[in-house]
């Protein structure tokens, strides 16, 4: 057993085996397949926009006829593989693959020939090619090109070529010129717009530079009931009570998350997928969208936005304390383990010393985000001085829109500058 | 200490306001957030001055004397200074009155604030107690048990008083959070039975929104890169650039300080609600933001190569070609996908305020309770979110 596995590694010193990159080699296929999918895509949309001047609704309305698709997913498909066999195409260069011959040449063009006529051989056959193998791939064997995981940059006899010169540096530029086009259109940009309709923002400028700055002590009546400084204040005590709490919960949560502290039985793992699951979903859904389930909940006022904010802190939080936590110097740990400690004690003793400045310092940087993200989250709902923002916008009174915008900077940026300086300290 | 010069002797005297600033600020914080804690204890209503407002003077102002002539105050272990005698040993309880009594000389500059050549205050001189690094003196002691010195105690206070203060303020109490739990009971039903049919509208919305952080990023790069050589310290040395490098600062710092879906209101009204309006929102924010990254890396960088391209005869152009660019090529991509990661979570809600996107979609559905559909909407975010995170944070991976 043991002899067969060197033998296999002797040899795959000279032909690397499948199943080491077989993740890689498939996924960067599927990127260049993608990546031409979307140029063709791309060139169909531009076409009947200005050719043909229809106005297309770019999802689901292209007009192709009915042999029209076939051609299109093999046409992409052959470009992506022409991509492969004759240079570094887009996908294995982001997954870090390139050709080589067997002894570690740049392939001729008849070898990049071969190869791709072989690579129909691997890939029509649903892929099975690939997997039938012992070794490498058929494509790979009856070519004799291989792939392979780049090496380091000293080990290169050649300067590598500018980017315009590789098959991968075209494909990204065309890439994000497409991109950039396809932006403009889907995203009505429209400069006429921008510099046509600045009259209308001239008087939200005049109101900006003429802040009343009155109006930031003045106690306002009846749907407001708050003076802007007062509503500044309830802002940051919610960033606040959103942090701590969030922190407080975050912390045990963050152990739980952890791989390096989860790893063992199968309960315990299922525990720590299911809290990185429980990160990961509340993670992404942004806080201002929390607020609103939690003004339904407990009704509109600070109470929400402070529950929205610390959901989400609790999940950005663990997140970031977890990735910490996997990332610690295993030395204290096996101390503590090998003397005889429980899992509790190596976590006290030899975890928590470890993660408590970086955790500090994460807290922090989130607290300064809750600050940010609390004065826009009372727009919907959520108390604060966003709910006079709305206000005063409402009301066209652009001169204390134009206070409660330069206090809200003016805090921001004073505590953007504390919790940098702080942090800096920390770590 | 011996012979300090007019310098040192300048930079002890503003160690010392700092730390008689530290101990003010906080003890002036505790006074009206304590203030703020027993108004909404007592009576339910938030108020700054429910004792009179005159009355913070003389709390601050005995409060700091006691504590820096008595203790160990904030901004004396922030600073680095214990008080001892002449001899590094703990100062007598008289010394340590005549310090309280003409400490107050010192803070109402009543007694010149002048420190002589050994640098010594005058309240120092008459008391005897000093201020002094602990270590250069005295042996160092056991800690004692946090509630058992001054800043421990003041502390605790202070937590206790904000979050108190925090928890009237944001009226946050677990009762409503169980008792009206039964209101999103529809909300959590109709979570988990999301509208399909909705799926094709939704996914052409989603696909609207990232093109909407894709070509903000994307802008936004073209006008950071270059403007980032004109942010960075290192690079700026004439008068005019050091100008042109204080207004860019000045200019980026005020508008990434003002948050992005604040710039989407007022482009929503600029040029109307819509994708455009959010994309303009997103390219603002992340503008300052990229330029602030990226010239921060510049201003980090290696001076090695730069100077070696510069002795050689390269002129500015090539400096920056072949002695800084390949230095922060990799930093530059990182902190752009880096910023594209985050347009794309913003542009998810920056319709909220009428940028356009999936949020407009989303906020309306929401907002007319109809959550079914509301919940397709949240899945395909999420999806899109947990995407360009991995992928975002695998390529930074990459390129550290």
């Amino acid at each position: 057993m043991v002899d067969k596995r060197r033998q296999r590694d002797e040899e795959g010193e000279k032909s690397p085996r499948v199943s080491r990159f077989l993740v890689r080699r498939i996924a960067s296929f599927w990127i260049d397949w993608l990546i031409i999918g979307f140029l063709a895509y791309g060139i169909v949309y531009l076409l009947n926009y200005y050719w043909y001047t229809v106005s297309v609704d770019w999802f689901g309305t292209l007009t192709l006829p009915p042999w029209g698709w076939p051609i299109a997913v093999v046409g992409t498909l052959e470009i992506a593989l022409l991509c492969r066999a004759f240079g570094h195409s887009f996908g294995m260069r982001v997954l870090g693959l390139m050709t080589v011959t067997g002894d570690r040449d740049r392939p001729s063009m008849k070898e990049r020939l071969r190869y791709y006529g072989a690579m129909h051989v691997a890939i029509v056959p649903a892929g099975v090619g690939v997997w039938l193998s012992p070794r490498s791939p058929w494509h790979e064997r009856l070519s004799g090109i291989h792939l392979i995981p780049i090496p380091r940059r000293d080990e290169w006899s050649d300067p590598p070529p500018p980017w315009y010169g590789t098959v991968w540096g075209i494909t990204a530029f065309v890439l994000f010129a497409m991109t950039v086009t396809l932006s403009w259109h889907i995203t009505d940009v429209s400069l006429k717009n921008l510099i046509g309709e600045a009259d209308k923002a001239a008087r939200i400028w005049k109101g900006l530079f003429n802040p009343n700055f009155d109006a930031l002590v003045a106690d306002y009546p009846a749907p407001i009931n708050d003076s802007i400084l007062g509503a500044l204040v309830e802002t940051l005590f919610m960033a606040l009570l959103a942090t701590i709490f969030g922190a407080v919960i975050a912390f045990p949560l963050s152990f739980l998350g952890a791989r390096n502290v989860m790893r063992g039985t199968k309960i315990r793992m299922g525990v720590f997928w299911i809290i990185r699951g429980f990160f990961n979903v509340f993670r992404s859904i942004e806080s201002i969208l929390w607020a609103m389930i939690f003004a339904i909940w407990v009704g509109w006022g600070p109470y929400a936005g402070t529950l929205a904010l610390m959901l989400h802190t609790i999940a950005a939080l663990g997140k970031l304390y977890s990735e910490q936590a996997e990332h610690i110097d295993p030395g204290p740990v096996e101390a503590i383990y090998s003397a005889g400690g429980g899992r509790i004690q190596t976590i006290r003793h030899a975890v928590i010393p470890q993660v408590i400045p970086p955790y500090l310092a994460f807290t922090l940087y989130r607290w300064e985000i809750n600050v940010r993200m609390a004065t826009v989250i009372s727009l919907v709902g959520g108390g604060g001085i966003g709910r006079l923002l709305f206000y005063f916008k409402r009301e066209l009174d652009w001169a204390r829109v134009g206070a409660i915008v330069i206090a809200i900077a003016v805090v921001v940026w004073v505590l953007d500058y504390v919790s940098g300086r702080v942090r800096e300290r920390i770590v | 200490m011996d012979g300090l010069d007019l310098r040192d002797r300048a930079n002890e005297l503003v160690l010392r306001l700092f730390m008689i600033f530290v101990d003010v600020a906080l003890l002036a914080y505790l006074w009206f957030v304590g203030n703020c804690f027993f108004s909404v204890i007592l009576y339910h209503t938030e108020s700054y001055t429910l004792a009179p407002i005159w009355g913070v003077i003389p709390f601050v102002a005995l409060g700091v004397g006691l504590w820096e002539s008595f203790g160990k105050s904030a901004g004396m272990r922030l600073i680095g200074r214990y008080s001892m005698n002449e001899r590094g040993e703990a100062p007598t309880l008289g010394q340590r009155l005549v310090h309280w009594v003409t400490w107050h000389g010192f803070i109402f500059g009543l007694v010149t604030a002048m420190n002589d050549a050994r640098g010594r205050f005058p309240q120092e001189l008459a008391s005897g107690v000093w201020y002094r690094e602990p270590h250069l003196y005295a042996a160092p002691k056991v800690p004692r048990r946090w509630y058992r010195t001054s800043l421990g105690l003041v502390a605790f206070a202070t937590v206790v008083v904000t979050l108190g203060a925090a928890i009237g303020i944001t009226e946050a109490s677990l009762v409503t959070l169980f008792v009206n739990a039964g209101k999103t009971g529809k909300f959590w039903r109709e979570l988990v039975s999301p509208d399909a049919s909705l799926f094709g509208l939704g996914l052409k919305l989603l696909v609207e929104t990232f093109f909407m952080a894709m070509i903000a990023t994307a802008c936004a790069v073209l006008v950071a890169a270059p403007l980032s050589f004109l942010a960075a310290r290192n690079l700026s040395r004439g008068p005019v650039s050091r100008l042109i490098y204080t207004l860019i600062r000045v200019v980026i710092s005020a508008m990434r300080s003002v948050d992005a879906i604040i710039w989407a209101i007022i482009f929503a009204l600029w040029v109307g609600m819509g994708t455009f309006a959010g994309a303009l929102a997103l390219f603002i924010h992340s503008v300052a933001d990229l330029i602030k990254l990226y010239s921060e890396q510049l201003e980090s960088i290696d001076q090695g190569p730069v100077e070696a391209v510069a002795s050689t005869g390269g002129n500015a152009l090539q400096v920056i070609r072949y002695g800084i660019v390949p230095q922060i090529l990799n930093p530059y991509l990182s902190f752009t996908l880096y910023r594209w990661d985050i347009n794309v979570r913003m542009a998810t809600i920056i319709g909220v305020v009428g940028g356009g996107g999936i949020g407009w979609r989303l906020f309306s559905y929401l907002k007319a309770w109809q959550f079914r559909q509301a919940s397709t909407l949240m899945i395909l975010i999420m999806i899109l979110v947990w995407a360009i995170d991995y992928i975002s944070s695998r390529l930074r991976a990459r390129l550290m």
